[in-house]
């Protein structure tokens, strides 16, 4: 059952589990009605957002990164932060379903009373972790969550999306996981805040450090993204709680020396225009297939190009024609 | 194909009786990957290194006594315990007096894990799946009448090891026993816990601490105890081939050898005292052959660490049948697997048995189906005359074959498993648990489709189920009375010694020292199992676990486009187009039952099924389920249960559900529930409940069912 769009912003406000889960869901859902109703509440909510840290992280799997939750969230908390976390599960090609197992691994922040920790999987609408994630994370915000970490696996394109929603980007690693810098891509590294190798424990304390060693010549290679920072590598144990504080000190580092010399803001606006652009390319792309006469005629052209009947550039400027005719 | 010519006109004749097929046809492919053959000849002995070889005599593949049965048949030793001590006590002294030989504990899941009956973490599992046992007075209880000098004592513990064994130790010497008077066995094999079954507390590094800590006390003290059963049951339990159980078994106990030498002590004083302890399923042949093929191994993989003594390389085993494949649908049938699964245990040569009640996927065991599978043994032993031949297959062509192939195929993964720098570290990486959870759903998707047959379940079922036998249930007042004595104790004990006692504990756990011998002071000073368990885990901290997924097993299994796995495909699509979301489904398990391969298989299947499922963490309270229930927004929670806290948990989870605000959130329940059980659960609310062997697809079917029509 849907409820008003004030019942739902009524209920985030007064940080109501319930009501912040069920927006959620509506956000995330594929029906247009759904989608409707919760761009109302997240544009209700937008005052009440974005003074907290937005901290993304990914890692290759097995590198650890909900048990660096876990170890990294209930340190938060402690603090007396109030801690989101989002996390996003690949779906099943195969079958579209998909296993949202990070809880397991996060079993003392699960049942935290300061911290929300919602697990989402990557398939399903148009537009994708994208526009999802980014309006969990506002809303979250609103929710009184100063504190919200968005967890991806380190495969695939999520992570560049998240890194330009984020105000820190976190890089997880093991060593001693075979070619150190095979696991990764490039293009995540260049838009790293700071690379930690994790599992820096027991006999593996002296792999990290030499990994640790071994990603701090490979960043030097790299430009920096910031004239007001360079990005560190740290190494942490999630498993024996070291290291964890330097990482949020480093943080707060960071968001100082970003906030001082006015590149934070500067950040968040390029950011909110990344969005924009983004929103329009997305909106277009769904007016366009959703255009009945595009829908009619689609199949048939997609034929022709096939069959060679009809070249490809003739086939689109026919698809993109209707649009303009339509709206004329 | 062979030069024989005899084998050469056979496979022609063969043939020609199958319309021209070729025998190959007839091959079949076992789950463990070995491919057997439909006729074995002398030829297929050729070469073999397990032939030839006699019995108690190295490498054991015929078995560890030179006599055998024919000089003392196997000890038949049945695990019982239930609610509490003086309950138990009494079903001990009933079934020695009806010919059992040696007594076999099973204990409470809240003594497993370490908590007194009045922690309110355990409040639903208190007496449940065994005895509940707080202090050294319940201990007592439960062995009151029972000379410890004469009767050999098994118990089944892991986790709360130290604890335990010092409160049998010290009801011992208050029985004027001495140490060194004792003989049995404790499990102790920690291990596996991490694996399957998850009943530990510490961290794996302080748990191997405690093990190495037993082997080194009882060595010295009590040279006639077993201080470990390595043990397969549980991994058979959860899902492993006998392949993956001999392997993984075999691995696990040169862990613990590495360990014991680690801490200096010498391969001969502790090796002969390692036992272990087998899963027999209903692959009759295989577990003839894998019992061989073990002994055949420990013999090669002990062999490395040059004992002296013949016995340090010589495995014993105790076996138990498979729990797991007892079905509550048509449920005598039990009986009747429950006997060939004995026959394959005896036939492969184990020390002792445990032959399983009929009635186990329905309740605890009743006095009348603990007699049958008590009979059952005592038949095979005293009416068969099975008995008067050693290894009375040896050289058998199949077997031995089979054997062999065994042998071959846990070699290749325990190499693979000394790769990875030993089994500790192989299960840190999680090779072990994704292997079995692998072979566990590979199985389920087997049975779902029929390919196994398992009659009443998925072929041959009956119309009407009806029970009509006693079912036994835990009163709900064990927890009570076990809280009082725990009252009772605490009041009437000296705090100054029971702190002292506690305070040298700790320290010996953070500054060395026996933690066996440092807590028998704590156990007779009236310490608890709780205590004693918190005074090391302040030093070591309990464990959490992670729980690993694999999807896409269970569908890998099904022919492709296989109608009934398609049809449900579909319907989670459609749900999708008109819900804007998949059906989501939290899969959970309360208290602290430990066994989650039902759980994981769940989610495993219904993952590829296109449901989008959570898992929760193990050991939840009702409470936590239904916040993350909410918090992920589910249609609907599965609650699995398989140690009897049903009746208790789950209505409980509903209640706070309620109180949340999480009202339309359905409940289904799933494992080991008495059908009597139904009406009571549905009662509370829950919308459907699935027993044992409930195909997967019937399951999903109906869950899919109940949301179809709430969302509309």
């Amino acid at each position: 059952m849907l409820k008003s769009p004030h019942e739902y912003v009524d209920g985030v406000l007064n940080r109501d589990r319930l009501m912040l889960a069920r927006t959620i869901t509506l956000i995330e859902s594929t029906l247009p009605a759904h989608q409707e109703l919760a761009r109302t509440i997240v544009d209700l909510l937008l005052p009440h957002t974005g003074k907290g840290f937005r901290i993304g992280i990914t890692g290759v799997p097995g590198a650890g990164k909900s048990t660096y939750i876990e170890s990294f969230g209930n340190m938060l908390t402690e603090l007396g932060h109030r801690v989101a976390v989002l996390a996003i599960d690949p779906s099943s090609s195969r079958s579209g379903g998909s296993i949202l197992g990070d809880k397991t691994r996060m079993e003392r922040l699960a049942v935290n009373a300061n911290a929300f920790i919602r697990p989402s999987p990557s398939s399903g609408t148009l537009g994708g972790v994208g526009r999802k994630t980014r309006e969990t994370m506002l809303v979250c915000e609103a929710a009184g969550y100063d504190v919200v970490i968005i967890e991806t696996v380190g495969v695939g394109q999520s992570e560049t999306t998240v890194a330009s929603m984020v105000d820190f980007f976190l890089v997880l690693m093991i060593a001693g996981a075979g070619d150190e810098l095979q696991g990764i891509k490039k293009g995540v590294l260049e838009v790293a805040d700071a690379i930690v190798i994790n599992k820096a424990d027991g006999d593996n304390i002296l792999r990290a450090e030499i990994a640790r060693k071994e990603y701090q010549t490979a960043l030097h290679m790299l430009m920096p993204n910031s004239p007001n920072w360079s990005p560190p590598v740290l190494t942490c144990s999630s498993l024996e709680h070291t290291g964890i504080g330097k990482i949020w000190e480093t943080i707060l580092d960071h968001r100082k020396k970003l906030s001082d010399s006015g590149e934070m803001s500067k950040k968040r606006k390029h950011q909110a225009l990344d969005w924009m652009a983004f929103l329009l390319e997305d909106g277009l792309r769904q007016w366009f297939y959703s255009d009945p006469q595009v829908k009619a005629a689609l199949p048939g052209l997609r034929a022709e190009v096939e069959n060679e009947k009809t070249s490809p550039t003739a086939a689109a400027d026919t698809l993109l024609r209707f649009l303009q005719v339509n709206n004329r | 194909m062979s030069e024989n010519p005899k084998l050469q006109k056979w496979a022609e004749l063969a043939s020609k009786q199958m319309k021209g097929k070729s025998v190959d046809s007839l091959d079949w492919m076992t789950p463990e990957g070995i491919k057997v053959k439909a006729l074995y000849t002398a030829e297929d002995l050729e070469g073999l290194e397990n032939i030839n070889t006699m019995p108690g005599m190295a490498p054991y593949t015929r078995g560890p006594m030179t006599t055998m049965y024919a000089g003392r048949p196997w000890t038949i030793r049945q695990y019982a315990g239930f609610s509490t001590a003086k309950e138990s006590n009494a079903f001990y002294h009933k079934a020695l007096a009806a010919g059992q030989k040696g007594l076999s504990v099973a204990f409470d899941l809240a003594t497993h894990r370490g908590y007194d009956s009045d922690h309110p973490r355990v409040a639903g599992d208190i007496g449940k799946a065994g005895v509940a046992i707080d202090s050294v007075e319940d201990m007592k209880i439960l062995f009151d009448g029972i000379p410890l000098n004469e009767m050999s004592v098994s118990m089944t513990m892991n986790g709360a090891v130290i604890p335990i064994l010092a409160g049998y130790i010290v009801a011992a010497e208050e029985q004027g026993v001495s140490h060194d008077q004792l003989s049995g066995t404790i499990q102790n094999d920690i291990l596996k816990e991490y694996l399957t079954r998850n009943t530990y507390i510490y961290p794996p590094g302080p748990s191997m601490r405690i093990i190495s800590d037993i082997m080194a006390f009882c060595s010295k003290n009590m040279p006639k105890y077993n201080t470990i059963s390595i043990s397969g049951y549980h991994m058979m339990e959860a899902g492993a081939n006998s392949v993956l159980q001999t392997a993984f078994t075999l691995a696990d106990g040169v862990e613990y050898v590495r360990a014991a030498l680690k801490s200096g002590m010498d391969v001969d004083t502790f090796a002969p005292r390692l036992s272990f302890f087998f899963g027999i399923g209903m692959n009759f042949f295989m577990d003839i052959a894998m019992l061989r093929a073990a002994r055949f191994l420990w013999h090669r993989l002990m062999s490395e660490f040059k004992p002296k003594n013949p016995k340090s390389s010589m495995l014993r085993t105790h076996c138990q049948t498979s729990g797991w494949s007892l079905t509550e649908q048509d449920p005598y049938n039990n009986v009747i697997r429950t006997t060939l699964e004995a026959m394959s245990a005896v036939l492969g040569g184990t020390q002792s048995l445990h032959t399983n009640s009929f009635d186990e996927a329905i309740g605890l065991p009743t006095d009348f189906s603990a007699r049958i599978a008590r009979n059952t043994q005592i038949i095979i032993q005293e009416e068969s005359q099975v008995c008067h031949v050693i290894d009375p297959l040896g050289g058998s062509y199949y077997i031995e074959s089979l054997t062999n192939s065994i042998v071959e195929e846990a070699q290749k993964i325990i190499d693979e498993i000394a790769g990875l720098g030993g089994m500790a570290k192989a299960i840190e990486s999680g090779m072990p648990k994704m292997r079995v959870e692998e072979s566990a759903a590979r199985k389920q998707a087997r049975i779902d489709q029929g390919l196994d047959v398992i009659v009443g379940v998925n072929k041959y079922k009956l119309a009407d189920e009806k029970i009509d036998f006693e079912v036994r249930e835990v009163p709900a007042t064990v927890r009570d009375e076990q809280i009082a004595r725990i009252k009772e104790i605490k009041a009437s004990r000296d705090q100054a010694t029971v702190k002292k006692a506690l305070d040298d504990l700790t320290n010996a756990a953070k500054n060395g020292g026996n933690l066996l011998e440092a807590a028998l002071p704590a156990v007779r000073a009236r310490a608890t199992v709780g205590e004693i368990s918190d005074a090391m885990e302040a030093v070591f901290g309990r464990f959490v676990a992670t729980t690993r997924c694999i999807s896409g097993a269970y569908s890998s299994e099904f022919k492709a486009n296989d109608d009934t796995i398609t049809a449900i495909k579909e319907r989670t699509n459609k749900f999708l187009e008109k819900q804007g979301r998949r059906p989501r489904l939290l899969v959970t398990k309360m208290g602290q039952d430990g066994h989650d391969r039902g759980f994981k298989v769940i989610a495993s299947a219904y993952a590829d099924l296109g449901f989008d499922v959570d898992i929760s963490p193990m050991f939840q309270t009702p409470e936590e389920a239904a916040k993350m229930a909410i918090e992920n927004d589910v249609h609907v929670v599965g609650a699995s249960s398989l140690a009897a806290g049903h009746k208790s948990l789950i209505p409980a989870l509903i209640k706070e559900l309620k109180k949340i605000g999480g009202e339309d959130i359905l409940v289904v329940a799933g494992g080991v529930i008495p059908p009597a059980d139904y009406d009571f659960l549905f009662e509370a609310g829950v919308k459907a409940v699935f027993g044992p062997g409930t195909p997967i697809p019937v399951s999903a079917d109906k869950t899919l069912s109940l949301l179809e029509e709430k969302y509309r």
